[in-house]
């Protein structure tokens, strides 16, 4: 055995040009590979990332039925115990509550339907970025009364601005008709168009009375430390609100959109993959049977002396699991680093690009993650092909006469 | 051992289209008479509920599971059918008192006392519950005609309407036209055959679901018209959930002055 694979490494190193050639086009394929599959993961944990800080949390706590319906009756009974027994469970970086309902604001002449969200001043930043999306004025502050932050859009329609009473008219929970007027103290420009044309903020405090919902909540959104850690973090929320009448979602439920969207993406990338892959493999067999073709002589002269069809299958076996292998080292030397780099420094988009990733809501930024099944599936895959692209010309060596090799002189 | 087999499909289908007959009303229809047209039975039941001029003040009963007592909303209604338009003021509960609804076709202002301000209720929030209800603002406007906007079959005779079985009632399907600013996908109703009372209406979504159930009782004969003094509206969807209308004094052809029907007036409270 010692001894094949001593002469396998020497037959590979016979054309240094050729096995160069093999090799250089493996490294190619496995940096691509690496580095596409690494982008992929970076840019889909980026959006998840903004959508879940934009809104839901990567774990949304509500009352059953709350994704269809999204009414004021399916809620939340909420106290501080709630919020610190949440916040204290294993992965959970931030806790908040919020009132979501809908009803109309009005501004002297003009009135808009808007979706009005009561937000708990000193949690919301914990898990969105709602805070630092006020563009003018400031953010609600905890002991405010009666303040509303618009989006720029709803803002720029009602023609209010901050300072201005504008009132706030809707149905309570108690089906009492509610209306209050509140200062705006603040307005947010919001990623998404449709959620900078409806969105009203206002305090939990004041949504609660507003809408006379006692110590109720329609939500409780959630952030995790890690997305990978969703699953997780999802089990432990569940067991803290066990034996309350209560729903667990994950992002991937409250958006199901953007995980359709992910799945898509990564198929059509998987699909060109496949494709670059396929071609690597029909160069490594390309070049394996070339150097079979020109050592039938050899071959034949070997059989001839004793050697078994099996030893020269091997031989010519292990030859390009060598190719296969330099290639993959050399890739897995080059991808890696380059990943972690890029990873480091995420690359900004600017211009027309910039402006059609933010309309739907997402930083403009282009970003790489290196998961550990990305290296693994790389290997696996260039390994899988060379294994199977060596399977005819090592065939076709085994199978030759001595005779009509020495004659093929 | 196949006979057994076909009789027993019979039976099944048989027992399906009882089913379906029965979703549409509890007794099988018959017949409406040859020569009656859909359109004029739905006309006269326009007629029966609203003069060109009307006056009304009702009493509504809000039930609902969240409620510990029923809501009460007392209110007095001006209605110019012809001219499209119709005032409403809040007579109770005392925290909307004076609190106002114009409809100007095609536009619905509302007016808060307490915070003096009019606001014109926006298209977007045509579907949200009026006053806490289960009728919508759209229900206020009727942007829509039950007339022009829809297309109406007889389905038939129903000779024992559920809830007035010693009546008898046309059953009519009025459906939306394609264009036609309506939110259902078809509405049934059961006007009365003498007198031309709606005694109940079925409202359906366009996959056949049944949203919401109308019913109308009390008829009494007021100015000539057999009027149903009290309306029921149940929204299916949501269980325990319940609106009632009682109609406490209602006058026909009334004297009503088109001042009524201004902004000016809605910000007038007393």
């Amino acid at each position: 055995m010692p001894l094949e694979l001593r002469i396998a490494w020497r037959n590979v190193w016979r054309n240094p040009r050729r096995t160069g050639l093999t090799v250089a086009a493996t490294v190619f394929a496995v940096v691509l590979v690496m580095v596409a599959v690494a982008l992929g993961a970076g840019t889909h944990e980026k959006m998840i990332e903004d959508s879940v800080r934009v809104n839901a949390g990567h774990v949304l706590v509500s009352g059953r039925d709350y994704l269809e319906k999204r009414t004021l009756e399916q809620f939340v009974e909420y106290d501080e115990a709630l919020a610190e027994r949440l916040a204290d469970a294993p992965g959970v970086r931030g806790v908040a509550p919020r009132v979501v309902s809908f009803g109309l604001l009005s501004e002297d002449q003009s009135t808009r339907g808007v979706a009005v969200v009561g937000v708990d001043p000193r949690r919301e930043g914990d898990v969105t970025t709602l805070p630092g999306r006020v563009t003018r004025g400031r953010f609600l502050t905890a002991d405010g009364e009666r303040e509303i932050l618009l989006g720029t859009r709803l803002a720029s329609n009602l023609q209010a601005d901050v300072g201005d009473q504008v009132l706030l008219y809707s149905i309570a929970y108690s089906l009492e008709t509610a209306y209050e007027l509140f200062t705006v103290v603040g307005v947010m420009k919001l990623p998404e168009v449709n959620m900078d044309r409806t969105l009203a903020v206002i305090s939990l405090r004041d949504a609660q009375s507003f809408f006379v919902y006692g110590d109720r909540v329609s939500e409780v959104a959630i952030l995790a430390g890690d997305s990978d850690a969703v699953p997780a973090l999802a089990r432990n929320v569940r067991e803290a609100v066990a034996g309350t009448p209560t729903e667990v979602h994950t992002w991937r439920e409250s958006m199901p959109e953007l995980e359709q969207f992910i799945i898509l993406d990564d198929a059509g990338m998987y699909i060109t993959l496949a494709i670059l892959v396929v071609v690597v493999g029909f160069g490594i067999l390309n070049t394996i049977l070339m150097a079979v073709l020109e050592r039938q002589r050899e071959f034949g002269v070997v059989l001839a002396l004793g050697l078994r069809p099996r030893a020269i299958f091997r031989i010519v076996y292990l030859e390009s699991l060598m190719l296969a292998l330099v290639g993959l080292a050399v890739g897995l030397a080059i991808a890696l680093p380059l990943i972690l780099y890029l990873q480091a420094h995420p690359v900004a988009l600017t211009g027309n690009m910039a402006g059609a990733v933010e309309l739907f809501g997402f930083e403009p930024q282009v970003t790489w993650k290196l998961k550990p099944l990305n290296p693994l599936g790389s290997i696996a895959t260039i390994l899988g092909v060379a294994v199977i692209a060596a399977l005819y010309p090592a065939i076709k060596a085994s199978r030759g006469r001595p005779v009509d090799a020495l004659r093929s002189l | 051992m196949s006979r057994h087999a076909t009789t027993r499909a019979a039976r099944i289908a048989a027992a399906l289209l009882g089913l379906l007959a029965g979703g549409a009303a509890a007794a099988p229809l018959e017949p409406a008479p040859p020569g009656l047209v859909a359109r004029d039975v739905a006309e006269r039941a326009e007629d029966a509920l609203r003069s060109e001029r009307t006056y009304l003040e009702a009493e509504m009963t809000v039930v609902s599971p969240r409620l510990a007592a029923d809501r009460v909303v007392a209110f007095q209604n001006w209605d110019d059918r012809p001219g499209k338009r119709s005032f409403i003021r809040i007579l109770e509960p005392a925290k909307d008192a004076g609190s106002g609804f114009l409809k100007l076709h095609p536009n619905l202002w509302m007016f808060v006392p307490r915070v003096e301000r009019t606001v014109r209720i926006p298209p977007s929030m045509m579907l949200q519950s009026w006053m806490g209800s289960d009728f919508t603002n759209d229900d206020l406007v009727k942007e829509s005609s039950a007339l022009d906007d829809y297309d109406h079959r007889l389905l038939g005779v129903d000779p024992a309407p559920e809830g007035h079985e010693d009546l008898r009632a046309y059953v009519v399907e009025y459906v939306p036209h394609e264009d036609a600013p309506v939110v259902w996908g078809r509405i049934v109703t059961w006007i009365e055959t003498q007198h031309s009372t709606p005694l109940r209406q079925e409202f359906y979504d366009e996959d056949g679901v049944k949203l919401r159930e109308m019913t109308f009782s009390r008829i009494e004969e007021i100015d000539g018209r057999y009027y149903p003094r009290s309306w029921r509206m149940r929204p299916l969807d949501k269980e325990g959930h319940e609106t009632r209308i009682l109609v406490r004094e209602i006058r026909f052809d009334a004297k009503i002055d088109d001042a009524v029907f201004t902004k000016h007036n809605l910000t007038r409270t007393r």
